[in-house]
């Protein structure tokens, strides 16, 4: 049996029996569920209380019709969503009556204050002053309500009479439709969903995979082992061992989470299927070309950084160089992560195709761009490619790094002197 | 010297190996022959280590050739040498026995025959109770134990002991030195790298002094002894110490507590500093006439190659 097998097998066993293999398998789901739990039952339904307002009307035209919308709105459980004041004193000094408004609001006698201008109808801007800053949700209903009294208004001033506000100015509501390669598919936001959710996972797993390879090695180091396994087997085939059997971890780790994920959405499909039909459902589809891609761009990814990572914890001698010297690496991964707002706006631009064709990002960026709108082939075909080769100049240097490196001891070396281990016989 | 010759176990021509500005070994040749107890011996940063893991090639030298068994270095001829180096480490969230066993199967031992011999050396060394305990529960000379077991686990015909005493305690020194010797008689070639000369030249039966990356003498270590004679006096004695003071006769003088050696200079007489001893009422409880110690040798010739 080939030597390297007993490095994978010994890489893969001492990760897999432990508890922190465990932990993690189990923590890292129930961490994310438990984020959109929490989201879900807490953050959504913050203001549960009724909201007392003060509306302040310089011109005293608008107050009643927001007071009139805001208190239409209603609260889950039924009550009120807003207590609204309307403040009439209108000859008082307008920079007192801010500061009393401000002590209430400060003191929590009142929610906010709602402040219209003299001369909002030709364009200048309301202002709602409140304690919170977060309150995005309140902030887009008065908004809301604003914007219709002011359109009533205006229609009004030009001979329209207005009766029932809400039948005139309901929102159209425009359904996006998405043209897949079968048909046709109403978009409510699954699609970026499932391009956001992949190009995490990537990111995450690349990133902690990669850090445990490079910390296996410098294990290695550390403990003085190196020496004798370098008597006994080629530096590569260490280095191949090493960056396989943690790659066995990994799938496993997405097998336990693949199958879990996989019960679970039984489960809840046959659930659902005994609660009768329902087809308002968030409806995530996950195409297994797709799936498909990312195993495949998480493999070259996962080999371009890992070897990276594996050369980085053989040149130095502690966690604490490592740290330094890995940056570079890490902030190639870090910057796929944040370039992919630029392809999820537009996936075909030219900036979007080229940046997915740099092998550093096309693990992260191409996999986004099959999922939102599938290139053509030969742009996936050329990614590849260049992934591939990359990954092993980038394996080859980083083996002959990894050789020098392993017996070196001593101060952190610069990258200067990587490149000059290159070239050592 | 061929390098095609059958009963050499390592035979080294030429050997450079440079790190950056500094040279670690300078065309240093070497053979040792089979069955041999070789001891590499020089001071700190001699080029010991080096020359050890060029022998493993761990290292490539930059230049000079190399041959282990009469072969290039392959993964069979690796797999018939067994090292302890000189900085000792295993894994310490590993079993004991599963470090013995990952070990020799990186040396070509099936598992089961591995787990069986590991399991028997642990014994023999008397940690036998620790075999499914974690490394790092061991004290550290069990751990020392447990590597060197990792050395010889898989029966190598190459045995290279870096500093094997280091930081052993007398008693697993003297078990560790007795396997050695046992493995010795067995046939099995043993190279021994020290800085501490006195301590493996009374193991050794051929040697190499390097010194700062380079030769100083090589060979049979009897043969090296009789070529420099018996010009060393040990005298243990009772009495004022000024009987010694003879410029004329003694060159030098190494003192071990109450024993010293006197070196004599060439076409002394002994007999002269005996005498002396009795005149002045000194009691001699020892007077032996013997080979230079290897120390000895090895100043003689690293001062005699800087003049």
């Amino acid at each position: 049996m080939p030597k390297l097998w007993f490095v994978i097998k010994r890489e893969y066993l001492t990760r897999v029996l432990t508890k922190g293999f465990i932990i993690s398998t189990v923590a890292i789901p129930a961490f994310i569920i438990g984020i959109i739990v929490f989201q879900f039952f807490v953050a959504e339904k913050q203001p549960a209380h009724t909201q007392t307002i003060a509306i302040v009307d310089e011109a005293g035209q608008l107050g009643d019709l927001i007071e009139s919308l805001l208190t239409k709105q209603k609260l889950p459980d039924g009550k009120p969503a807003f207590a609204v004041v309307q403040i009439q004193e209108q000859p008082r000094d307008p920079q007192e009556l801010r500061a009393h408004l401000t002590t209430l609001t400060r003191t929590r006698r009142l929610s906010g204050y709602l402040w219209i201008p003299h001369d909002i109808l030709a364009g200048e801007r309301p202002q709602f002053v409140v304690r919170n800053p977060g309150a995005f949700m309140t902030l887009e209903t008065i908004n809301h309500a604003v914007t219709n009294a002011v359109i009533a208004r205006l229609l009004q001033s030009k001979g329209v009479s207005v009766q029932n506000l809400s039948t005139l100015l309901h929102t159209a509501d425009v359904r996006l439709i998405h043209l897949t390669p079968k048909g046709e598919s109403e978009e409510k936001g699954q699609i970026y969903a499932v391009a956001i959710g992949m190009a995490t996972i990537l990111y995450g797993s690349l990133l902690m995979y990669g850090i445990t390879t490079m910390r296996s090695v410098l294990e290695e180091k550390t403990t003085r082992i190196m020496e004798i396994l370098i008597s006994s087997i080629q530096p590569f085939e260490l280095l191949a061992g090493k960056i396989l059997g943690v790659a066995a971890v990994g799938l496993t780790q997405f097998l336990i989470w693949a199958v879990s994920a996989g019960l679970l959405a039984a489960y809840g499909l046959s659930m659902a299927r005994t609660m009768g039909p329902s087809d308002s459902g968030f409806n995530v589809h996950l195409p297994p070309v797709l799936l498909a891609f990312g195993v495949l761009y998480f493999i070259g990814g996962y080999f371009l950084f890992a070897s990276m990572y594996a050369a980085i914890g053989s040149a130095v001698s502690s966690e604490q160089d490592a740290q330094q010297l890995q940056m570079p690496v890490t902030l190639l991964l870090v910057a796929s992560f944040f370039l992919f707002s630029i392809v999820m706006s537009d996936p075909n631009s030219p900036v979007s195709i080229a940046l997915s064709m740099i092998p550093f990002f096309s693990p992260i960026l191409m996999v986004m761009r099959i999922a939102l709108q599938t290139p053509p082939l030969w742009q996936i075909a050329l990614s590849l490619v260049l992934l591939a080769l990359t990954t092993l100049g980038v394996t080859y240097a980083s083996a002959r790094i990894y050789r020098v490196g392993v017996l070196m001891y001593g101060k952190r070396p610069s990258f200067i002197e990587l490149f000059r281990w290159l070239r050592y016989s | 010297m061929s390098l095609e010759a059958s009963s050499d176990a390592v035979i080294a021509e030429g050997i450079s190996k440079r790190f950056d500005s500094v040279t670690a070994v300078s065309k240093l040749s070497l053979s040792i022959r089979q069955g041999a107890l070789f001891g590499l011996l020089g001071p700190n940063g001699a080029g010991k280590t080096t020359t050890l893991r060029i022998i493993m090639r761990v290292l490539v030298p930059d230049e000079g050739r190399l041959r282990v068994f009469g072969q290039h270095l392959t993964s069979s001829v690796q797999n018939m040498i067994g090292y302890l180096p000189e900085e000792r480490g295993l894994y310490p969230r590993m079993k004991v026995i599963d470090v013995l066993v990952f070990l020799a199967s990186l040396k070509g031992v099936p598992e089961f025959e591995a787990r069986r011999r590991g399991r028997s050396w642990l014994e023999r060394l008397e940690i036998g109770a620790w075999a499914e305990r974690k490394v790092i529960d061991l004290s550290k000379g069990m751990q020392q134990k447990v590597q060197f077991i990792a050395a010889v686990l898989h029966r190598p015909q190459l045995l290279i002991l870096d500093e094997p005493f280091a930081g052993l305690d007398p008693i697993n020194a003297a078990i560790i030195k007795d396997i050695m010797l046992e493995m010795h008689d067995q046939g099995t070639t043993i190279i021994l790298s020290s800085h501490r000369m006195e301590q493996v030249e009374m193991m050794c039966d051929s040697i190499c002094l390097i010194n700062a990356g380079q030769k100083v003498l090589d060979g049979e270590l009897q043969e090296i002894k009789r070529q420099y004679g018996k010009n060393t006096v040990r005298i243990e004695y009772c009495g004022d110490e000024n009987f010694l003071d003879q410029p004329a006769i003694i060159e030098r003088i190494n003192r071990h507590g109450a024993m010293v050696e006197a070196k004599l200079r060439a076409g002394a007489d002994p007999q002269e500093i005996l005498k002396t001893a009795v005149e002045r009422g000194v009691r001699i409880r020892r007077f032996e006439l013997v080979e230079p110690p290897l120390n000895d040798i090895f100043i003689e010739k690293v001062s005699e190659d800087h003049a």
